[in-house]
């Protein structure tokens, strides 16, 4: 037990929950081997740990408080990089909290009621045993495969330095490599760790010489704490040619997000985190290589912020809408319509038509769009069934599944209950899950996938051609439909690049014996090209943007008509 | 009467309080807590007010505690009127239900610390 075995102080832990019979049976089954401290609501132990953030080992929280709940001091721990380190347990009678929990970063749970104390002393030993185990990892001031420092060290570097010299203005400078797994898995671990030295010893090169200093956090992010300059595209320029220069065949791409808000006042790990976000924000966005954290970003920020605490109320006032936009097929002489998908929109009661690419990338960071997109398949469902009791005709819609929607136990279950409850037949709800969550994890999600397709849902793999699937892969994957992503549709011209893009795809689809859909098609000469070429199904502009249920009826209508 | 008695007459499961506390002695010492308690106090108040998030939030509170305490009868009770009030879900009692499960929960709750104020007393 680590409470016993080194010095003889006790390792403190910090008991929050409102109810005072459970405070003191922790409180007895603890206090033999640890030093018990007791906080009735989140807003008291908040308080508490962060000025004692130094000498707790632990803290066990209820979730259902008054004043301030567990969820809440969960969240601002995890934006509190100060109070990373301090490993939580979560109280809970309710499994379904456990997610949540899980995603806001606590490491473990004890269930209502407690287990046996023995279980629960455990427990609790086992996670202050590994997070000192991981502190004592990191405790080495080098990283060994660099030279660089590693994480536990330079912050206290980076306050010194600032310390020593007044008037020195440093910026917080984040670099990593874009797809670096990529790298591991196409030449190998060896080739992956020359390619982090030759970074490691350029970034040594053009900081150390005017005092910055560089740490490597972990994998390929490297953190440098460097003297101001305006501009930090060259820097960027100068790492990646000397990465690419002296190691054959790298071809990587570097990106960086500086934070330049805060200054000293700031402590280093908070404007470090901020960097680390701005380069984030790069992920996909190809074109821009260094991102600045800012007064401007930062207020964006504050108005993400706004938005989260906003949510809960939109889901229960309905603020999110579900529109519809239809798909047609094109391979006779007249467009017939298939199937219409389903996309969200956010009314928010001020700001109004929230467009969905700046909330749902923020609901999806931090698992969030769960519940949006449930909201959505509910809403779907139930608007096949009226659309076939009102106007006598249906058609499929497909729902988008969201990477986290794949990792839920509960979504096989829940996708049959909305069929149960609206009395549909699976392939009148299509499915689609981007490319990029196959290649992140492609064997859990074949493995969801299958089981879907065996219950007879149809699956599309929406934005294909971005997601860098090996063509290897793709033939063992179990898909009904192929979405081509819309980057190809645009600026598409015969005889274009695209356009090759474009044929390549529906030749893919063709080896697969799948049909295409083409999303983002806007004009008539794309219709034309895209017919021309093969492709059997359309999605735009060109026939519709997305709109209301009660405007998608005069499509319904049309085919009704057109069916006589 | 022993604890062991009084957890009969009210109905609650001493082997599963004895799981969390080990001894008889402990169990003891913590029902009585029970009397302190201010959750079934906050869900009836809320009750009184009207107030659905305090109904939540007592109940809730309730069910964790008289769990603990292998009180299982109250704590099922509790947690049954906890989902009800919980944000974002619909109600799926009716009116009269919700009452009579009310009603039934102050019934039991009320014997129980009739009871335990007893076993203190002795």
């Amino acid at each position: 037990m680590p409470a016993r075995d080194s010095e003889h102080s006790k390792r403190r832990v910090i008991v929050i929950d409102d109810q005072e019979i459970n405070r003191e049976l922790l409180g007895m089954i603890l206090e033999d081997d640890y030093d018990v401290i007791y906080a009735e609501n989140g807003e008291v132990g908040l308080h508490f740990i962060r000025e004692n953030i130094n000498t707790l080992s632990l803290v066990l929280l209820d979730l259902v408080m008054p004043v301030m709940d567990g969820f809440a001091v969960l969240e601002t721990m995890r934006s509190e990089p100060e109070l990373h380190r301090l490993p939580i347990v979560v109280l809970t009678a309710e499994k379904s909290a456990e997610l949540r929990s899980l995603k806001l970063g606590a490491a473990d749970f004890i269930t209502k009621p407690f287990d046996a104390p023995e279980v629960i002393r455990a427990r609790v030993a086992r996670i202050i045993e590994l997070s000192e185990g991981r502190s004592l990892i990191r405790a080495a001031e080098r990283d060994e495969l660099t030279g660089l420092f590693n994480e536990r060290f330079f912050y206290e570097y980076c306050s010194r330095l600032e310390r020593y010299n007044p008037t020195w203005e440093m910026d917080a400078v984040v670099v990593d490599i874009r797809r670096f797994n990529l790298v591991n898995e196409v030449h190998g671990r060896d080739f992956g760790n020359k390619v982090l030295k030759q970074l490691a010893a350029s970034i040594k090169r053009n900081i150390e010489h005017e005092g910055g200093i560089a740490c490597r956090l972990e994998a390929d992010i490297f953190f440098l704490f460097c003297r101001r300059r305006e501009d930090y595209n060259p820097l960027l320029e100068r790492l990646s040619e000397d990465v690419n220069r002296e190691v054959e065949n790298a071809h990587v791409r570097l990106r960086m997000g500086v934070c330049i808000m805060g200054g000293r006042e700031v402590a280093p790990e908070r404007r470090f985190a901020r960097a680390k976000l701005a380069c984030n924000r790069l992920r996909g966005k190809y074109s821009k290589g260094v991102n600045v954290y800012d007064k401007e970003f930062h207020d964006k920020e504050m108005h993400y912020e706004s938005f989260l605490n906003d949510f809960q109320s939109a889901l229960e006032e309905k603020q999110f809408l579900v529109f519809y936009q239809p798909k047609y097929n094109i391979e006779g002489d007249k467009p017939v319509l298939t199937s219409a998908e389903a996309l969200v929109r956010w009314r928010h009661p001020e700001s109004g038509m929230v467009s969905p690419g700046e909330f749902i990338p923020l609901f999806e960071s931090n698992g969030l769009i769960q519940l949006v997109d449930y909201y959505v398949w509910r809403e779907s469902a139930a608007q096949i069934r009226r659309w076939r009791e009102e106007l006598g005709i249906s058609i499929p819609i497909s729902i988008n599944l969201s990477r986290v929607d794949m990792y839920d136990p509960e979504l096989e279950n829940k996708l049959l209950d909305l069929l149960k409850e609206n009395d549909l037949k699976p392939e009148e709800l299509l499915l689609e899950i981007t490319e990029s969550a196959y290649t992140d994890d492609a064997r859990t999600i074949i493995k969801v996938v299958e089981s879907l397709r065996n219950h007879g849902f149809k699956i599309e793999m929406d934005d294909f051609g971005s997601g860098y699937s090996s063509l290897n892969m793709l033939s063992t994957l179990p898909i009904d439909v192929l979405k081509m992503d819309m980057k190809f549709i645009q600026n598409v011209r015969e005889g274009s690049k695209n356009f090759r893009m474009v044929e390549l795809v529906l030749d893919i689809a063709e080896y697969l014996g799948v049909p295409v859909v083409a999303e983002g098609v806007e004009t008539e000469e794309q219709v034309r090209l895209l017919k021309n070429a093969g492709c059997s199904i359309i999605q735009g502009y060109y026939f519709s943007k997305p709109v209301d249920a009660k405007t998608f009826e005069k499509f319904l209508l049309e085919k009704k008509e057109a069916l006589k | 009467m022993t604890v062991q008695e009084l957890y009969e007459k009210i109905g609650g499961n001493f082997d599963a309080a004895k799981k969390i506390l080990p001894s008889e002695a402990l169990i003891g010492r913590f029902v009585v807590k029970l009397l302190k308690d201010g959750s079934m106090q906050k869900l009836r108040d809320g009750v009184a007010a009207g107030d659905g998030k305090a109904i939540f939030e007592g109940a809730h509170a309730l069910k964790g505690v008289t769990a603990n305490l292998g009180l299982q009868n109250i704590s099922d009770l509790a947690a049954e009127i906890a989902d009800e009030f919980r944000t974002g879900r619909e109600r799926s009692l009716s009116d009269e239900e919700l009452q009579a499960k009310l009603d039934e929960l102050n019934a039991k709750f009320d014997a129980a610390s009739e009871e335990i104020a007893k076993f203190q007393a002795q």
